[in-house]
């Protein structure tokens, strides 16, 4: 048992300290305020107060704390991505992340147990080798495996998928990782609290206060702020931020939805994707199947649970494990994805002077939680992106400059 | 599996001979994507038939169905 | 049978039908009827699992399919909840989640080590150094989970039901039934669901210690079943509320989808525990399931109990104990005044003692600490919920019913939309704002009172009825004045804590109000670092009393808390239920029998199942060198391809046209009738889609081809663009109800000829023409394509027809020679012919200017889709260019693969999207992706392979025949 668990066994009182301040009433005026108390825009702050010193900052949180697609995704970080500046991006967030747990002073449970991207199909196993050959370009741990590689790792998994669409291979990822995800925004929020950022639960943003093209306040449900900094890190609620600044983008709203199975003695070591029957598959420390499937077809802000959803998703399953049938799921249910045509974040500047946008993430916001807030901060900091991000501008799809993820019917998660 | 496939937000196009390149980069990229009552095509698949139906992103609610091009006056 | 009792009226076991099984090796006894936990406990045994963080032995709960703390395996399965599922002979059963048997569990130390487990504690250690926490990782997983997945349990899938109905009612008891036969009077029909095997809810075990409810319930039973409007459905729960009024109703043999007009949610309330030290020690259980198993198993829950309460149901409770002979010590009553009058006097009439203002302190456990052996009472004091140990009372028994109130099962409700509102009188959440078409009924509804009940259930179904466009005269239910069913805080705090909440996850006060000090003071952060209500029981007993502690913690009144939210499913749901039939469809050709028979290696193509080549039986080939071996006899002689899965769809109208040049690239309106052209379509982005080819059969009639997996969707953006467009076009899809195969090669005109009746000599059919004329006595249409070769035929004719035409063919060609060639021979003949194949060497992102397809792009046009878009992307620079390309003559290194990247000066400048070793040609070719200044023919770049090797080619023309010619030189 380590020795830190000793003090909790030896003091009467608890001794552990909030992890974060209860903000109820904002300063008139903030250097930086962040909309969105998720992973990314506590992040952002963090990193604003540590890299840039910049620490009169509000976080505005609508809910609580992590409540979006922070705590509702499946937690895979990986960076098997398409495109170099895909691959460099979310690389740079596997590395940050492998240190947070000890950045953050916070076990984060980040746990890297290698991820399979599972191909059925001939012309899958030609994306997973273009995959591959593009990660190993960029020094990303990346390769194209036969069935008996995938068996060694799950030898639980029928390679036949009873017999509907045999697996030809796999796109095999060493570094892809599994973290608690309420823990990152715990993590950031806790030590941002620390160096002075205000984080202020149940509060909305109705308004943003734009002059001369520059931004100048926020009014909010506990009054009116001024700053002429403002990044915007909602997801989902994406498209009610930006109409207030009168900025298009191509953002739209699908939920994506998820399920668990009740808790069984581990057996499933690795994660496992199949792009093909629409399942992606872990199983978390407390011994969950966590399982997901693809963005529900149609547009829809709200995060309600459908039965086709789980029905599409178990059949696959029990192809992929027969054995599984009578296991039993425990609960469903839905995040607000910001898609976007390229599969691509929106990260960066604007139009509108001060107004910074951090959009777009779809199913791949949680893995590049470090990484999007170093670059904003970044961003805010000195109001140029950093060249990381560059590729993710808005104006890319103005000057059709997509970027090349939309190259493959990409597989997300 | 639904017999009921969504076909997108329905928009009108602007004029490609006399919008601008901009103009015209903006109605093929982006979207309203603020929740609301949309217009949208969806495709009935047993009776492949295309139409537009009224509906409410938040709630999900439909509130009117009609053929492209034949919707009555209001 | 110790604790088995006299028959009872109504009782659910058949004492007709005894069984014997086996627990953790110990042969026990059962009847018929029984469920595993009430036959073990009538044989009584007390420890029925551990608890999923400490490993604390554990026994009876809510007897109400929530008692996560006992789950079973027989071996094959696991999970078994023991409460509610049927023992059956011969079972051979142990707890899950033990190491040595569910008595001795070596586990169980972690019950001492609680102290340094404080809530949370995962997250603030095992992580420093970075380098152990593999191990720990390790330690944490071999902890984590409580059954045992059994790898070889068999793939059952259980078929979908499907149902309609006016109404559904969830719950069968007092107000659900009086609900339905209220509906059916109205002339609606009725589906009524309960997850009970036997319907009656609290009327088939709540019986105060007289059971005069029980000819309620037969009453209502008898007008369920007898009438013809009414179904019912016992032994099912509703998963979940779904958009539209869906609901699973969830059972043994499968998942009924229910798709009702309206519904009625009369599912009940969970009793909840009261909490204090030890209150999960094998004996305590609630009130409400030592009812059920006296009264519905006829097992007594213990020999000497004491019944601690803070309502009036835990005197019920005291006298149904009371009634089968329990020795009942005490009721305690935590609230200051005590039960109504009637109440406390027919208690004290059985000589039990009731102590008014006290509490359970704690529960001693016996020297095993897996039983009770005393309580320890004090009195309690409601404002602080502390007790006073110095008015402590020890009081000897073996059991103890808890009974401190309820929360409403109101998960449906939940997912439906309805806002709740908690109510004082009451102490619950009840329903404030229904979502149409919604209603709610009985005790989940706030209405407790038997009654008022039976009258909230007609109240419901007229109002259900009237929503449907009945107008029957509305009912008013007024609740009668009675004391709360729920106490308002039936908490104790105790300073050594093990004062259970959540029973799924060990789950404690001090957790809670450890959490809010960490600043997880709000319901969902607290929910989600305290994990309560995370646990297979979902909450069910443990949230409402986690909002009671919040709200205390943070001094607000409780619907200042708010309420977590009920996702489905109401009960965990199988994975083969939910998956059902698994469903795939294949789609065959006409020919595919004959394919099969020939040695076809059949792949799936989208829908379609299509050969990729052929092994004829007998012959050893190897893939390869059945691909080449087909492709070479199209070269040399003839080959013939089942292109029936290729988009066939008739375009007819004065638009006809019109449209294709607003679809399509290209330009159709001048056109000749009896010739073809390429249709290209791009999206509005300007990326190629699809391409295929468009004969025009007559001036106002095309017949349009699409790729194979393109099919659906290219018919479908017709469709749409025709009505969107306005334009006077009719579109008939064929695709499926055509054959269609291309005999191709320099013999494919003599085979054709011997079995058709038009000329189809080089001037009678021409390169690009078409003609209609029968083949082999069919009407067929037929083309010269030059796809796959210079001398091509495509035939199309009736599906009925496809095998008959087919096997003529062969039989016509056996002369020469033909070849049946499957898709991977097709791919490398049309890459010979420098054809690129749509979405194989193009991708997402793929314009025409990119891929060498200038020529079919009419840009002088008026409009076709795509094309603003591609004056725009016209002026840009271009990135990648797709070329043909050739190895070295006499290469022999490792083979480039598609998807292998071109690489210059350590940058990535393209790949390679198609390539394959010729044997005609005897050369490697294919397609590459280049940057542009590298596309010139004759420009050299360099492809990696997968081990890095660099391997050099050179951009050439197409076709790759002029490669024959250079050979020698």
């Amino acid at each position: 048992m380590p020795l830190g668990l000793l003090k909790y066994a030896l003091s009467k009182e608890h001794p552990a300290p909030r992890f974060f301040r209860d903000c109820t009433e904002p300063k008139k005026s903030y250097d930086a305020v962040i909309i969105g108390g998720g992973g990314h825009g506590l992040a952002a702050a963090y990193y604003l107060a540590k890299d840039f010193g910049i620490t009169n900052v509000a976080v505005l949180e609508k809910g609580y704390i992590g409540g979006g697609n922070t705590g509702r995704n499946t937690t895979i970080v990986r960076s098997n991505y398409l495109t170099p500046e895909g691959v460099n991006f979310y690389d740079a967030s596997v590395k940050m992340y492998e240190d947070l747990s000890q950045e953050l002073d916070l076990n984060l449970f980040y746990s890297t147990r290698g991820h399979f991207t599972l191909a059925h199909t001939d012309s899958a196993m030609r994306t997973m080798r273009w995959r591959a050959e593009v990660n190993k370009h960029v020094g990303v741990e990346s390769r194209v495996v036969g069935p008996d590689e995938i068996s060694q790792a799950c030898p639980q998994l029928d390679i036949s998928c009873s017999g509907q669409a045999p697996i030809q291979g796999a796109l095999y990822h060493a570094p892809g990782s599994v973290a608690r995800h309420d823990a990152v925004a715990w993590g950031y929020a806790k030590e941002a609290d620390r160096m002075g950022v205000e984080i202020f639960q149940s509060t909305e943003v109705t308004g943003i206060d734009v002059k001369s093209g520059k931004v100048v306040g926020v009014n909010t449900s506990k009054g009116y702020i001024e700053t002429n900094r403002v990044l915007s890190a909602v997801a989902g609620f994406t498209p009610r931020i930006t109409e207030m600044v009168d900025i298009e983008t191509p953002i739209v709203i699908h939920p994506l939805q998820a399920c668990v199975s009740e808790p069984m003695k581990p057996w499933l070591d690795t994660i496992l994707v199949s792009g093909s029957l629409h399942v992606y598959v872990s199983q978390s420390s407390r011994g969950e199947l966590v399982m997901g499937s693809s963005l529900d077809p149609y547009e829809m802000h709200s995060t309600r649970s459908s039965l086709d959803f789980v029905e599409g998703l178990t059949s696959h399953i029990v192809d992929m494990f027969p054995f599984l049938s009578n296991v039993k799921v425990v609960r469903q249910w839905a995040g607000m994805a910001d898609l976007t045509p390229d599969f691509a974040p929106i990260m960066g500047k604007t139009p509108v002077e001060g107004f910074y946008l951090d959009a777009g993430w779809g199913t791949w916001g949680f893995k590049a939680t470090p990484i999007s807030g170093k670059t904003m901060a970044e961003t805010m900091a000195r109001d140029i992106a950093p060249d990381l991000i560059e590729p993710f501008r808005l104006t890319r799809f103005e000057d059709y400059e997509l970027t090349g993820e939309k190259g493959a019917a990409s597989v997300g998660h | 599996m639904s017999e009921f496939t969504y076909g997108g937000e329905y928009r009108d196009m602007p004029d490609p001979d006399t919008c601008t390149d901009k103009e015209w980069a903006a109605y093929v990229h982006y979207r309203n994507g603020a929740p609301g009552l949309k217009k949208e095509w969806w495709y009935h698949g047993p009776s492949g038939t295309w139409f537009i139906a009224e509906r409410d992103t938040m709630t999900d609610k439909i509130s009117r169905t009609y053929i492209a091009g034949q919707e009555e006056a209001k | 049978m110790t604790g088995r009792i006299a028959k009872k009226r109504g009782e659910w076991i058949n004492r007709d039908k005894p069984l014997t099984f086996e627990y953790e090796g110990q042969v026990v006894n059962g009847y018929e009827g029984d469920t595993i936990s009430s036959a073990l406990w009538a044989a009584g045994i007390r420890v029925l699992g551990r608890s999923f963080k400490y490993h604390r032995a554990r026994g009876l709960l809510s007897f109400a399919n929530h008692d996560v703390n006992a789950l079973m395996t027989d071996g094959e399965d696991t999970n078994i909840r023991a409460d509610v599922w049927p023992v059956s002979q011969g079972m051979a059963l142990s707890a899950v989640n033990t190491d040595g048997g569910v008595v001795k569990d070596r586990n169980k130390y972690i019950d001492k080590l609680s102290p340094f487990l404080p809530v949370g504690f995962y997250y603030k250690t095992f992580y420093k150094p970075k380098s152990l926490f593999p191990f720990w990782e390790d330690k944490i997983r071999k902890a984590a989970g409580l059954g045992k997945v059994n790898f070889n349990y068999p793939r059952i899938l259980k078929p979908k039901r499907y149902a309609h109905c006016d109404v559904l009612i969830v719950g069968a008891g007092a107000s659900g039934l009086s609900a339905a036969v209220a509906a059916a009077k109205q002339g609606l029909n009725v589906i009524l669901v309960d997850e009970n095997k036997q319907a009656g809810g609290s009327l088939t075990y709540d019986f105060a210690g007289d059971q005069t409810t029980a000819d309620t319930l037969n009453n209502l039973l008898d007008e369920v079943t007898s009438n013809a409007n009414i179904r019912l459905i016992t032994g099912a729960y509703a998963g979940g509320y779904y958009t539209d009024h869906l609901v699973p109703i969830v059972g043994v043999d499968g998942i009924t989808k229910v798709r009702a007009k309206t519904v009625i949610v009369a599912s009940g309330v969970f009793e909840q525990p009261p909490v204090f030290r030890y209150n999960d020690l094998p004996g305590v259980m609630l009130g409400s399931a030592t009812q059920r198993l006296i009264n519905r198993y006829a097992v007594k829950p213990f020999q000497k109990g004491v019944v601690v309460t803070a309502n009036d149901h835990g005197y019920r409770t005291a006298l149904d104990m009371a009634a089968v002979g329990i020795e009942v010590v005490a009721v305690i009553d935590m609230r200051r005044d005590g039960a109504k009058r009637d109440l406390a006097e027919k208690v004290t009439e059985k000589g039990i003692a009731v102590h008014k203002g006290s509490c359970i302190y704690e529960v001693v456990p016996a020297s095993n600490k897996m039983a009770v052996k005393e309580v320890v009472v004090c009195h309690y004091n409601e404002d602080t919920a502390e007790a006073d140990p110095r008015s402590a009372v020890r009081l000897s028994c073996d059991g103890v019913a808890m009974s401190a109130g309820w929360a409403p099962a109101a998960a449906l409700l939940y997912q439906a939309g309805t806002k709740m509102r908690f109510d004082y009188d009451v102490q619950q959440f009840v329903p404030d704002q229904l979502p149409e078409g919604v209603f709610a009924a009985g005790k989940v509804n706030g209405v407790f009172d038997l009654k008022a009940r039976l009258l909230d259930g007609q109240r419901a179904a007229v109002e259900a009825s009237n929503y449907l466009g009945n107008a029957s005269e509305l009912i008013t239910v007024t609740n009668p004045e009675m004391a709360s069913p729920s106490h308002p805080y039936p908490i104790v705090n105790h300073p050594k804590g093990k004062n259970f909440v959540d029973f799924d996850e060990d789950i404690q006060v001090k957790d809670f109000i450890n959490a809010a000090k960490e600043g997880f003071d709000n319901i969902e952060l607290m929910k989600r670092f305290t994990t309560v209500g995370m646990g297979p029981s979902q909450g069910k007993h443990s949230n409402m009393n986690a909002i009671r502690i919040l709200a205390r913690i943070r001094q607000l009144p409780v619907e200042k808390i708010g309420t977590t939210t009920a996702r489905p499913f109401f009960h965990p749901t199988p994975i083969g239920h939910l998956g059902g039939r698994s469903f795939h469809p294949h789609r065959y050709t006409a020919m595919h029998q004959w394919h099969v028979d020939n040695g076809g290696v059949m792949m799936e193509a989208g829908v379609w199942m299509r050969p990729a080549y052929y092994v004829p039986a007998g012959s050893h080939l190897s893939a390869s060198d059945a691909v080449q071996e087909e492709a070479m006899a199209v070269r040399q002689s003839v080959g013939m391809i089942d292109g029936s899965t290729l988009g066939k769809i008739e375009v007819f109208g004065q638009d006809a046209a019109a449209f294709l040049e607003r679809f399509y690239t290209g330009k159709f309106a001048g056109q000749k009738v009896g010739g073809s052209r390429i249709a290209m379509l791009l999206d509005e982005a300007g990326v190629m889609v699809d391409d295929g080819v468009a004969v025009r059969m007559a001036e106002d009639k095309f017949y349009v081809s699409t790729n194979s997996s393109n099919a659906a969707t290219v018919y479908r953006e017709m469709q749409r663009n025709i009505q969107l467009w306005g334009m006077q076009v009719t579109l008939v899809n064929l695709t499926g109800a055509m054959a269609a195969m291309t005999v191709a090669g320099p013999a494919s005109r003599s085979v054709v000829e011997t079995l058709i009746d038009i000329d189809v000599s080089a001037q009678g059919l021409p390169d690009g023409a078409y003609k209609e004329g029968q083949v082999a006595g069919i009407d067929a249409r037929v083309m010269r394509v030059s796809f796959v070769s210079d001398l091509a035929f495509e035939i199309h004719v009736p599906y009925k027809a496809g095998m008959h035409v087919w096997q003529a063919l062969m039989a016509a060609g056996k002369q020469v020679g033909i070849r049946a060639f499957g898709t991977d021979a097709q791919r490398l003949l049309r890459l010979e012919m420098g054809h690129h194949l749509v979405s194989h060497d193009t991708d997402g992102l793929t314009n025409p200017f990119e891929a060498h397809s200038e020529s079919l792009v009419a840009m002088d046009k008026d409009f076709f889709i795509g094309q603003r878009s591609l004056k725009i992307i016209e002026k840009k620079p271009l990135n990648k260019k797709l070329v043909t390309f050739v190895l070295d003559n006499g290469f022999t290194g490792e083979l480039p693969k598609e998807c292998n990247l071109v690489i210059e000066n350590g940058d990535i400048k393209g790949r390679v999207t198609s390539i394959s070793h010729s044997n005609y040609l005897n050369r490697i070719i294919g397609f590459a992706f280049v940057s542009p200044e590298q596309s010139k023919s004759g420009s050299r770049f360099q492809v990696r392979t997968d081990s890095g090797a660099m391997v050099p080619a050179t951009v050439t023309q197409a076709p790759f025949f002029h490669l024959l010619e250079s050979k020698g030189a």
